[in-house]
């Protein structure tokens, strides 16, 4: 469904990605973990084509999304839906508005279909009593259920999400994760999902990357992964203090 | 040794720098209006609307209808002070009939829309890259992106056609306004009745001054909807980089509307001297 391959990002001198090679299956839920500022969201957006790499290929089906001209790469996004972190709900509609957006704007459906999806997928993230309120009247959660609702309305193939529960109180988080995984049993969705949530990690995943320093040093299932004898993702996976992370310890990757 | 002069180089090395930045700028701005027409167009001929006519007439009626009073008032006073000013000193010889036909040609051809334009830059300009600024640095811009939605049909196709059709309107009102204001201080100062006053804007004002000013107009609005769109949506660095665009926005669109109306008049004067 998703591969990346060897792909390159600096920002100015900052090298985030070095060379990372990704394959996703249909109707698998990836996690990628990582620090904040490790480039999990890089990679999203880059699947997305709304950033380039340096250099690698970045494929979503047949499809090389770093080849693709605008108007293509236009018509593939609509098979991809993506959550952002900090939600970007257009805030100057409302929240019926905001999910009715891409029916609107890339589909000739008519207005009483559109109000029907709309309906559908706002009752699906339960948030089918809100649809009159604008974002800034909503909470961070209810603000990432619409943010959903918008991601799903076009039935994408492939999901993205960026830090999905950050911010979220523990049952919020669980509900945004159950509806996850219930998207991809039901509808066979695919997910990408960068986070460093633990337990909403451990929830969704049915594999898991690890990206650290511009690389990724562990793949696996959720249970292996928890086992890794990778120090750094060792470390990670218990938040504990001591280890490569803090030093920045480069040893710990190729101690693999 | 403090006041020391700087090199040659140095001076020669600055203005070097500021050309490559401003022919850069220049070039950004070109191909972005490039750019909106291509996604304009593109959609068009799918067969469907480029932009909801809500959206097209919410700007047109911010830009424009609750720009009258702002154009009309100031338009007013101008034309009252150059009719007054000017009168004054025409009276001495004896011409004051002039001074309709010189309030007409000065705000028709020249004045009406430069003021327009300088107003609409600093009322409309900042507050469409504010806006969009905004939008951009909450990723709003990007998740239009991100459904496959065109941002610059979405975003800047409507505020641009609002503000190229605005702008020759609001001209009108301008040069209206400062006609009206002229035929006061005419009939209260120097003894010009309202049809004669009429007569002499007639007889000295040409078609072609009109289509200058409205052609002008046209340009203006597009200039200065494609600086403040193109700003607010490379807005970087949060709220504050969101306050220095808007200024630069306002700054640049002012400079670009001034210099463009001068390099309009010297190609123009090239090609009709009189």
């Amino acid at each position: 469904m998703v591969e990346l391959r060897d792909v390159h990002m600096r920002f100015e001198e900052k090298k985030v990605l070095d060379g990372v090679s990704l394959k996703v299956e249909p109707q698998e839920r990836l996690v990628i973990m990582g620090q904040s500022g490790s480039g999990k969201s890089t990679i999203l957006r880059m699947i997305l084509g709304t950033l380039r790499p340096d250099s690698g290929s970045i494929f979503f089906k047949q499809f090389e999304i770093t080849r693709l001209s605008r108007r293509k790469l236009q018509r593939v996004r609509q098979h991809i839906g993506m959550v952002y972190q900090y939600s970007a709900l257009l805030s100057s509609r409302n929240v019926r508005d905001n999910v009715a957006l891409p029916l609107e704007e890339l589909t000739d459906k008519s207005q009483s279909e559109i109000d029907k999806t709309v309906d559908e997928k706002l009752e699906l993230v339960g948030m089918e009593d809100s649809k009159d309120l604008l974002p800034e009247e909503l909470s961070g959660g209810m603000r990432k259920r619409v943010a959903l609702a918008r991601a799903l309305v076009l039935e994408p193939e492939l999901l993205l999400l960026d830090e999905p529960s950050a911010g979220l109180d523990p049952v919020i988080a669980s509900v945004i994760d159950e509806l996850i995984i219930s998207l991809s049993e039901k509808s066979k969705v695919t997910s990408i999902t960068a986070t460093h949530e633990m337990g909403s990690a451990f929830r969704i995943a049915t594999r898991m990357a690890m990206l650290y320093q511009g690389k990724i040093i562990e793949e696996a299932e959720p249970e292996k992964f928890k086992h890794s004898k990778n120090p750094v993702v060792a470390q990670f996976v218990s938040g504990s203090t001591e280890g490569p992370i803090l030093e920045g310890s480069l040893d710990a990757i190729t101690k693999k | 040794m403090a006041n020391a002069e700087p090199p040659p180089v140095v001076i020669a090395e600055g203005i070097g720098q500021l050309t490559r930045y401003f022919l850069r700028e220049v070039g950004s701005v070109f191909w972005f209006i490039v750019n909106t027409f291509e996604e304009t167009f593109e959609r068009i001929q799918h067969g469907r609307v480029p932009f909801r006519a809500a959206s097209f007439f919410r700007y047109t009626e911010r830009a424009g209808v609750d720009s009258v009073p702002l154009v009309g008032l100031v338009s007013f006073f101008l034309g009252l002070t150059m009719a007054l000013l000017t009168g004054y000193q025409l009276q001495r010889f004896g011409t004051e009939r002039l001074i309709p036909g010189l309030v007409a040609i000065a705000f028709t051809r020249e004045l009406g829309p430069l003021l327009t334009g300088i107003m609409l830059a600093a009322r409309i300009g900042a507050a469409f890259t504010a806006e969009l600024g905004t939008m951009q640095v909450s990723e709003e811009v990007e998740a239009i992106e991100a459904m496959g939605i065109g941002p610059l049909r979405f975003l800047v196709a409507p505020r641009m056609l609002a503000l190229v059709l605005l702008m020759p309107c609001l001209s009108t009102v301008s040069n209206i306004a400062a006609i009206f204001a002229s035929s006061l201080v005419c009939k209260a100062y120097f003894s010009i009745a309202f049809p004669y006053f009429l007569d002499l804007v007639k007889d000295s004002l040409l078609i072609r001054d009109i289509i200058t000013g409205i052609l002008k107009s046209f340009l203006f609005g597009l200039l200065i909807a494609a600086i403040a769109c193109y700003r607010g949506l490379t807005v970087k660095g949060g709220a504050a980089g969101v306050g220095t665009s808007t200024t630069s926005s306002v700054v640049t669109a002012i400079t670009a509307v001034i210099g463009f109306d001068t390099l309009y008049n010297v190609v123009y004067t090239t090609f009709y001297p009189t």
